[in-house]
């Protein structure tokens, strides 16, 4: 970064809004991530999580209110557009397919072809880079996806978010399923893109992860961003009554 | 006090390959078994004349079942896939009346077929009409035209000994039906395992959201296989023309059960996802082989419409209850 600049943020969205029908889902949000920076972004049921982040992955479009990436302001009106800006989203459900094997699953839509042909040995050497670089463990890149346990579900869902170069990774409940060990090991995961200079938008309602990842954490209510705090100047039981509504007590 | 702790081992890999191929292995053993069977029950089944004479009967529904196939493994379904044979049947005997030249209407008549299949594929995928009702409504349509088109005549075709050797011809003894139908399925069980389209398949089957969000094109991969079907029926329209010298609007009646019961005995499963080409022809095989065996043991031509139905219906629940994981023969408690 040279000196007396300031970087811009990774991504800067201001006012954003959209409704369905007469629901106002979300109702003016600003959002800053900063390059390497981790945002938790927390907040009840329906309080508009998913719909801000199905905005910046380019799943909806937003009614009003500006997206910048890097500074540069965009419009995104498809998923690929978003892709194109190397925006990349792990989805709660992983949208992995069972019936192709752990290589495939790594590479679904990113294909490496020789004459239309899939190139299997270069895919295999790939994978293997691309797994070992997260340092997860998973033996038999031809196990189909199916046998595999929710914990490496999740590190194979991860991995292909994180392999192909993103600049802003978001992840929707990644550790909602897991066991403990698994738990650990995806918070791990997620410390390691982070050290690559990857922007990291992570939803949980384990508010014990947030501490173990997360620079900043952004609380939502009802549509709005009630606060933002720095997780090292916060507790457990603030974020808890900022999350329920009862932030005015603090 | 230390705590030890062990790996897992990776399982034996002869145990992998026997679950992942389960059904293509009892598909096998259940085609040996009738093969058997009737070779024990009959004089004639195990002759050179009489297999070679089953395969070229298989031919056109092998054809299809390749094509079937893939649309199955989309979790689509295809009944239109006899009529289409009708109309193609029926058309080109028209045609070559009219003294077309044969490779003109064969080439006509693969587009025609494919145009139909996008036609019907268009209305699944883009449209998101069920497969079902598209396929059911053009399975009504495309029969109709053919009975409008020959007023329900059959049409002779007449000194094309060029075209007629795609159907009675013979290369070192097999029938070209019969190699055309090989390569065809050879064709696609290459594609579908080893090239990109064949992926796409596969993860569209297997979940069209995923396929969709990691930006591959999942309605046109949905579209595209009714294309397949159409132009698969197109090829054992052109078939049966060529081995019966006539067209009709009532060839291939009842031939979409035949196609649909040969892909699910091969193990594809109708949910989508997961299918094997090798199953599809032996599924074929067996099909051809109990109603070319129930001929030869003097049994009613009808009653093969009965075992076909009973093949449909278990394959489903052998297919949905016991090749699925943890199987037991014991009730849960």
């Amino acid at each position: 970064m040279p000196s007396g600049e300031t970087e811009p943020p990774r991504i800067a969205l201001r006012g954003i809004r959209k409704s369905f029908g007469s629901i106002e889902a979300l109702r003016g949000v600003d959002l800053d991530v900063m390059p390497g920076e981790c945002v938790g972004l927390i907040g009840d049921n329906a309080a508009g999580k998913s719909t801000l982040t199905k905005i910046i992955s380019g799943t909806y479009v937003a009614d009003a209110g500006t997206i910048a990436v890097d500074g540069e302001q965009v419009r995104f009106t498809a998923p690929a557009d978003a892709r194109a800006h190397h925006i990349e989203m792990v989805f709660q459900d992983l949208s992995l397919c069972d019936h192709i094997d752990v290589m495939g699953n790594l590479f679904l839509g990113r294909e490496m072809t020789r004459w239309s042909f899939l190139d299997n040995r270069r895919m295999k050497a790939r994978a293997r880079e691309m797994l070992s670089d997260l340092d997860i463990r998973i033996p038999n890149l031809h196990a189909k996806v199916a046998q595999l346990s929710g914990g490496q579900r999740q590190a194979i869902a991860i991995a292909r978010a994180a392999s192909f170069q993103p600049r802003l990774l978001i992840m929707d409940e990644p550790t909602s399923a897991l066991a403990v060990a698994e738990v650990e090991a995806v918070l791990r995961l997620i410390n390691r893109v982070k050290a690559r200079g990857v922007s990291v938008i992570l939803i949980t309602h384990r508010l014990q992860d947030l501490f173990e990842v997360c620079d900043k954490i952004a609380v939502m209510y009802e549509g709005t961003k009630v606060a933002e705090r720095e997780t090292r100047r916060t507790q457990l039981d603030e974020l808890v009554k900022l999350i329920v509504g009862k932030g005015e007590a603090i | 006090m230390s705590v030890t702790y062990t790996e897992r081992k990776t399982g034996s890999a002869l145990a992998d390959f026997l679950t992942e191929k389960a059904q293509v292995l009892s598909i096998a053993a259940f085609f040996l078994i009738c093969v058997l069977f009737f070779t024990l029950a009959t004089d004639v089944f195990l002759t050179a004349g009489n297999l070679l004479n089953i395969l070229r009967q298989a031919a056109p529904i092998l054809i299809v079942a390749v094509a079937m196939t893939f649309v199955i493994i989309t979790a689509g379904i295809d009944l239109s896939v006899g009529s289409q044979v009708a109309l193609v049947n029926a058309s080109a005997a028209l045609i070559l009346a009219m003294g077309v030249p044969w490779p003109l209407v064969v080439l006509a008549m693969l587009l025609l077929g494919a145009a139909i299949g996008l036609g019907q594929g268009w209305f699944i995928a883009y449209q998101g009409i069920p497969a079902f009702i598209v396929t059911l409504a053009g399975l009504s349509i495309l029969r109709g035209a053919a009975l409008y088109m020959t007023q329900g005549y059959s049409i002779p075709i007449r000194d094309v000994a060029g075209f007629f050797w795609l159907g009675r011809g013979t290369i070192l003894d097999i029938p070209v039906p019969a190699l055309i139908a090989l390569a065809i399925a050879a064709l696609g069980a290459l594609v579908l395992s080893r090239q990109l389209y064949g992926r796409q398949v596969v993860a569209v089957g297997s979940n069209p959201e995923a396929a969709r969000r990691v930006g591959m094109p999942a309605k046109w991969t949905i579209a595209s296989v009714y294309m397949l079907t159409g132009l698969a029926s197109a090829v054992a329209g052109l078939l049966i023309a060529a081995r019966l010298g006539s067209g009709s609007s009532n060839a291939a009646v009842g031939f979409e059960l035949q196609v649909i019961a040969a892909v699910v005995l091969g193990g594809t499963s109708l949910f989508g996802g997961r299918g094997s080409l090798l199953g599809t022809v032996l599924g074929t095989l067996t099909i051809a082989v109990i109603g070319n065996g129930l001929i030869l043991m003097h049994i009613s031509p009808f009653f093969t419409q009965i075992v076909t139905g009973t093949i449909i219906l278990v394959a489903i629940w052998l297919n949905t209850r016991i090749f699925t994981a943890n199987f037991s023969f014991k009730r849960k408690t």
